[in-house]
């Protein structure tokens, strides 16, 4: 009776051991890790089935600023693809990790590495690429997602880096992509609406990572809290900050993750709003996709203003 | 408007205005109009000539402007070649205004030390770094790094940092303090600089684990045990073998563990014919609080080694095998962007008699103008039983400006 229940034990152990390499269904998908939650995001509506998305930010670090943790180094070595949004946004960070992960199929270069940057009109490119000017990225300021028409040609990039690796699956990708362009197309008009009293209103933000969101729905940036992109204020910087508020009549200040220590002191001095928005999607339940994420945005600096 | 003069439906309106303006036209007029015609089929001869013209400079622009395009182009070619591929490039400044009690003072020019980086070709990069200092101006490291091996392996070859413990693998101006731990100096030599080649291998688990194995000429920058500029038989090389894991406790918190072990069956040189095998052992942990919404701000960092030295040594009684442990232990808080603090504990026994040590105490603060520019104020106080230096006893202070130039990273190692 023993050996019976000792075979059956066995059998079932042995089972479950093949079960375990044979029942997932992710060993057949195409593994992507990808930089932030919104490009995680678009990777799975355009990859759907096909695809097993995990992002290696959870949306609430400041992205210059990402500790490099070892535990993301298997999770690049077993990529085979990596979606990364380019522009030196991941350069303090990536490529230490990329070092050691030992996978030269999403090296920079390569097929699987798909750089979401691609066709982006480049803004505030750096005049003097110098670090007397700060903390400069010379290729030109990387949040580029906040445009969301941006967020179209991010959707295409990882679209067409789906389907150069996996040529068989193009069809699945672009008929994805079609769908999800035309639901961020909605959006899109939604937004444009929307988004009709920020018009010419004046913000200060606290770094310079507002400016494609400024340029597409019309606000005027007019200073950063920060003195130069990664240089904290001096107390000389923040009393002409708020003269130039008074001035030129500021009404909202824009930080993310950074301490709210300096926009509170100049909302104080200058009666201007204070408004924390998300620089990357993530972050929050009302930020978990891309679409959402700019929503969010919108709605809270549309609130923001009207306070003003 | 010249040609609608010219046309039968023209005419005839023309022909109409005339009656209805002037009935009573004559001869003259007629003989007018004719002349008018002849202007305005003159003038109409000269604007094709000029529309012909038009075509064929602005033809000739557009050939001529690609040609300069072209020539602008491979001249920007030319220029940005030689230059393009050249590798990442920085340097490193470090000095430091310092008092010992024992020593006096000093402006200590501590280094200046280049970098450079960059791929090789698809299937390796290289590294290295050039360090000058008051005394010596050296080859710290320069290592050739495979990016492409199978199987998860990676090889490195040349002078490097070799694999063992955690701040061996830093160079000085990386450390969250000011000096190299004593116990750190004592027993590895400082840095563990070698000539060798090293594999790695990076476990295909879930989480981080990564096994090293090495052999060098020696191992640690200022060991004197070993001759690194000889050919000699393979037991009087170093071997080296590591494991190395990481943990995320929790989104906030994690926890780094290491385990090295470096042998050398014989350190006989000519200067020293008793010398026996030598065992290097290491054991390293950092745990890390870094609160992801937060890490400019906030972040603390408690990192500990402990290292144990077994090597025969001389002694009246003879040769006697003599096992010296010791370590350091130091925490480093974040107080916010531009601010942090912390303390170093370091245990350094005498590697010739380990009941002999050299305890120390230094708190430090560090104020980082930006991420390049960084000024550090340490104090320490040395307990010295050793006695082998003068210098490394009682108060110290420093002063220390550290500043980075151009593009500068160690990588993964010295995160």
């Amino acid at each position: 009776m023993n050996r019976i229940r000792r075979n059956v034990i066995l059998l079932a152990a042995v089972s479950a051991a093949v079960l375990g390499f044979a029942l997932p269904v992710s060993a057949q998908r195409i593994r992507v890790i990808t930089t932030t939650p919104e490009l995680a995001d678009m990777t799975k509506q355009i990859g759907k089935e096909w695809v097993e998305v995990e992002s290696l930010t959870k949306g609430v670090e400041f992205m210059h600023a990402v500790p490099v943790r070892p535990s993301f180094v298997p999770k690049l070595n077993r990529a085979d693809i990596l979606v990364e949004n380019g522009l030196d946004l991941e350069v303090s960070w990536l490529p230490a990790l990329l070092e050691v992960a030992n996978n030269s199929k999403i090296l920079p270069g390569q097929p699987g590495q798909i750089d979401c940057s691609v066709g982006i009109s480049v803004l505030d490119t750096a005049r003097i690429v110098d670090r007397s000017e700060g903390d400069v990225h010379p290729k030109g300021n990387p949040h580029y997602g906040l445009d969301p028409l941006n967020g179209k040609t991010m959707a295409r990039n990882i679209a067409a880096g789906l389907s150069r690796n996996y040529p068989q699956h193009r069809a699945v990708f672009e008929k994805n992509l079609n769908a999800y362009l035309a639901e961020l197309d909605k959006a899109i008009n939604r937004w444009q609406t929307m988004a009709a009293p920020l018009k010419d209103v004046k913000i200060v933000t606290y770094h310079q990572d507002w400016s494609y969101f400024a340029n597409r729905f019309g606000l005027h940036q007019i200073g950063t809290i920060e003195l130069k992109p990664g240089i904290e204020p001096t107390p000389n910087h923040l009393v002409s900050l708020v003269q130039k508020m008074q001035q030129e009549k500021a009404g909202v200040i824009i930080y993310g993750p950074q301490s709210d220590r300096y926009p509170r002191q100049l909302a104080s001095q200058t009666g201007a709003s204070v408004v924390r928005l998300q620089s990357t999607a993530g972050a929050l339940s009302e930020t978990d996709t891309y679409i959402k994420f700019i929503d969010y945005n919108l709605r809270s600096l549309l609130a923001a203003v009207k306070k003003s | 408007m010249v040609l609608s003069l010219r046309g039968p439906r023209s005419l005839a309106a023309w022909f109409i205005v005339a009656m209805f303006v002037s009935p009573k036209m004559s001869l003259a007029q007629n003989s007018e109009i004719e002349s008018i015609r002849a202007v305005v089929k003159n003038l109409e001869q000269q604007l094709q000539k000029a529309l012909q013209r038009i075509d064929q400079l602005e033809k000739e622009k557009a050939t001529s402007s690609t040609k300069i395009d072209q020539v602008e182009k491979s001249i920007r070619a030319s220029q940005s070649a030689p230059s393009a591929l050249n590798p990442a490039i920085g340097l490193v400044i470090d000095a430091t205004a310092e008092h010992r009690d024992k020593a006096g003072g000093d402006f200590n020019f501590r280094a200046a030390e280049l970098g450079i980086s960059a791929s090789i070709d698809p299937y390796a990069r290289a590294y290295a770094f050039f360090t000058g200092s008051r005394d010596e101006f050296e080859v710290e490291e320069a290592a050739m790094v495979t990016t492409s091996l199978p199987w998860n392996l990676q090889l490195r070859g040349g002078r490097f940092f070799a694999d063992f413990g955690r701040l061996a693998k830093f160079h000085p101006h990386e450390y969250a303090f000011v000096n190299t731990p004593l116990s750190l100096e004592r027993i590895v030599g400082g840095e563990s600089k070698a000539d060798g080649v090293e594999l790695s291998y990076l476990f295909p688990t879930p989480f981080f684990l990564r096994a090293t194995a090495g052999g060098y000429n020696k191992l640690g920058a200022e060991n004197e045990r070993l001759d690194d500029t000889k050919s000699r038989a393979w037991s009087r090389f170093t071997y080296l073998g590591r494991l190395h894991t990481y943990f995320d406790l929790a989104d906030n918190h994690s926890i780094e563990l290491g385990t090295s072990l470096a042998y050398t069956p014989s350190i006989r040189i000519p200067e020293e014919p008793h010398g026996g095998s030598r065992t290097l052992t290491g054991l390293d942990v950092t745990y890390r609080y870094q609160p992801l919404g937060s890490t400019l701000y906030q972040g603390f960092t408690l990192g500990g080694e402990l290292f144990g030295n077994s090597e025969r040594v001389e002694r009246e009684s003879g040769l006697r095998r003599m096992f010296a442990p010791g370590g350091y232990v130091y925490g480093e808080a974040k107080i916010n962007r531009e601010w942090a603090a912390g303390f170093l504990y370091d245990n350094a026994p005498s590697l010739a008699s380990p009941g002999k040590k050299t305890i120390g105490y230094s708190p430090f603060i560090t104020w980082y103008l930006s991420e390049f520019n960084r000024l550090r104020f340490q104090y320490s106080y040395l307990d010295d039983k050793v006695r082998e230096e003068r210098s490394e006893r009682g108060h110290q202070f420093f002063l220390q400006w550290t500043t980075v130039l151009g593009s500068h990273t160690h990588g993964f190692r010295t995160r």
